[in-house]
């Protein structure tokens, strides 16, 4: 896999410093490129491709990042903006996410746009000049699960910024051009940036069947329960509810245009209160809650508070080992229904940009650009939760 | 307002087995309700026991229902039609029906929408303050009464209720022939899960349980697999290794959960494939502590399954045409006086090799 490759090349660069190791391939991405600004034409002139690694616990540092050659179906992408999203803050402070660890420096960042520079030569819906989004993960498409659609869940996928994986943020990657996703003229490489977070929002829209007869619970105004509440008015949802511990996120989820906002607390014991308010704030029941934060405290509400036949999706990832009251929700054949990611969501997620049904915009409060000390206080930033919802790179 | 048939008045006092207070069964009169328009009176002749009414028995409530007065105890039943309301076309005494318990209130939007079942106004036999049926007579709404084909035994009549929740189980979980199916406990529900899920298509059928006895009966009523379990959590990666083995490369992607319990839950989403379904059909704890998130990052999900709607002709239809047999799961009977009822539902009680216990009236 050319990613896999690219890693290895990377381990021995990283070792021996500045040697640059004279591959055959040089010669081949010559010939593989159908045309646009080779690879190997740029490093005399210009800067050598620098990426944003994850170097150490707690520790990021923008070094040299060795492309892969560009294979016949690939695309040579500059980014151009890069977000920053909750598991890169949270490699970047553990070293891990669920069951992936990073055990060797890592390029992060995965929610990514920029411009095409080179295709390969089988390529033919991109031309150098394009400005594209990114879809991060890249599967195996021999596994059943990939032939039945369900390619978000192939055992194989590799995917910007999970171990062993390297992301994106750096000045370009190689990737895919079927991954990559033309931009409109009035959608902005930041808003195609934002595809990927907006695309976790479609996708539970999806599998929850979000409609014009869907009342909607949102858990957590955060950068995914807002995306969340956004795609889910796009989806036409008639009433939503958004609740959160935090009063400015809570303002934000107003302005965005929720129909109703509800402050919670962390404590169990007031599961049965905010039950009550939530449903109150709604009107009719809730049919569907999405639980975008994933504690138990959040999933318990959410279970308590859809109705019966009704669903709950969990869509964040907080706790490993969670303690709900499962059995009154199955007695009232409320459904819990998983969400990993995403699947076909680019097109939609363009769409609703580029027509206006979704405007990302205001989720972006901190812009920084690609340098060290830029890096790192953006990194702490994004960390820093409260008024920053996405932290955006532009490089 | 009887169309024909036996009057009531006529015949003897109609007796029922009474839940008097806890552990406490009593033969006493049961007075019947006048017989409406739409009504039938049926003479009860099976009723079977369920997990649900030993749980009354014992603890004298259910979830959040709870018995405050005396109630007839008894759900799964069958009998002969006595006498027909004014209005009632389908039936005529002398048939011999199966009876779906719970009457839904027909004018919620959940009834509406055909998810009955879940009518929070449901008025369920057995369920207090709603009196059961195991008595001599009932009088029960004509389209809940669903007419037998003749090769089809009262018995299996009444058997008719513990299948519907599995028929409900595999329609909500969509079993067909490419769903690989896990069960998780041998019991009554488990094993009438294990049978529908075939008559459904299932090609391979795994069933798990801690007792040797209740595997075998699995075994010999066609489970493909079947895998012995403990009760201790520390066992589940060593559990769910098995079962796949057992299950074979493909996995399993429906897993019914028919014990409900902390271990069984966490081992079936462990168990089941990624993009697979978990159905919590046993109502065992009510608060579990299950890995959620690392199924739902595999997008297993978890459906809920509470009582079933709409199942009866499905059922009959299956037992008629042999697709499914329940007769092996009726494994005690006993009659309808004072110290049988208490013998009854002692052996019921008491698990075991005693899967359905069943009342001949």
């Amino acid at each position: 896999m050319l990613k896999g490759f690219n890693f290895q090349v990377h381990k021995i660069h990283f070792f021996l410093g500045k040697v640059q190791l004279c591959l055959c391939l040089s010669n081949e991405s010559k010939k593989m490129g159908k045309g646009g600004k080779s690879h190997e034409e740029t490093k005399s002139g210009e800067d050598e491709n620098m990426a944003a690694w994850l170097v150490g616990l707690n520790t990021l540092k923008i070094q040299p990042f060795k492309l892969p050659p560009l294979g016949p179906h690939d695309a040579r992408v500059r980014m151009k903006a890069v977000g920053i999203c909750g598991s890169d803050v949270h490699y970047l402070k553990t070293m891990r996410c669920a069951d992936f660890v990073v055990k060797e420096p890592m390029v992060i960042g995965h929610e990514c746009a920029g411009i095409i520079e080179e295709v390969g030569s089988e390529v033919k819906n991109l031309v150098p000049g394009d400005r594209v989004a990114l879809e991060p993960g890249i599967s195996c498409w021999r596994c059943d699960l990939c032939k039945d659609g369900r390619y978000n869940l192939c055992p194989e996928m590799k995917f910007f910024a999970t171990p062993p994986v390297h992301g994106s943020l750096a000045h370009q990657v190689v990737h895919p051009a079927d991954l990559c996703f033309k931009l409109p003229d009035n959608v902005s490489l930041e808003e195609g940036a934002m595809c990927e977070p907006l695309s976790v929002g479609v996708h539970a829209c999806r599998r929850a069947n979000i409609g014009p007869e869907t009342n909607v619970l949102v858990m957590g105004a955060g950068p995914i329960g807002l995306v969340t509440m956004m795609a889910a008015r796009a989806f036409g949802a008639p009433r939503i509810v958004i609740v959160d511990v935090d009063d400015n996120r809570l303002s934000v989820a107003k302005n965005l245009g929720a129909d109703g906002i509800v402050k919670v607390s962390t404590d169990m014991q007031d599961v049965a209160e905010e039950v009550e308010r939530i449903c109150k704030a709604m009107g009719g029941g809730v049919d569907v809650s999405f639980d975008c934060a994933g504690f138990n405290k959040t999933m318990s509400t959410a279970l308590s508070a859809t109705r019966a036949g009704g669903k709950v999706c969990l869509v964040g990832m907080g706790h490993h080992e969670m303690t709900v009251p499962l059995t009154p929700a199955a007695t009232r054949e409320v459904d819990v229904i998983g969400i990993f990611r995403y699947r076909n969501t680019w097109p939609l997620c363009i769409e609703f940009l580029r027509s206006g049904k979704i405007d990302v915009k205001p989720l972006i409060t901190h812009r920084f650009g690609f340098s060290q000390k830029e890096v790192e206080e953006a990194f702490e930033t994004s960390a820093g939760g409260g008024s920053a919802i996405k932290v955006m790179f532009n490089l």
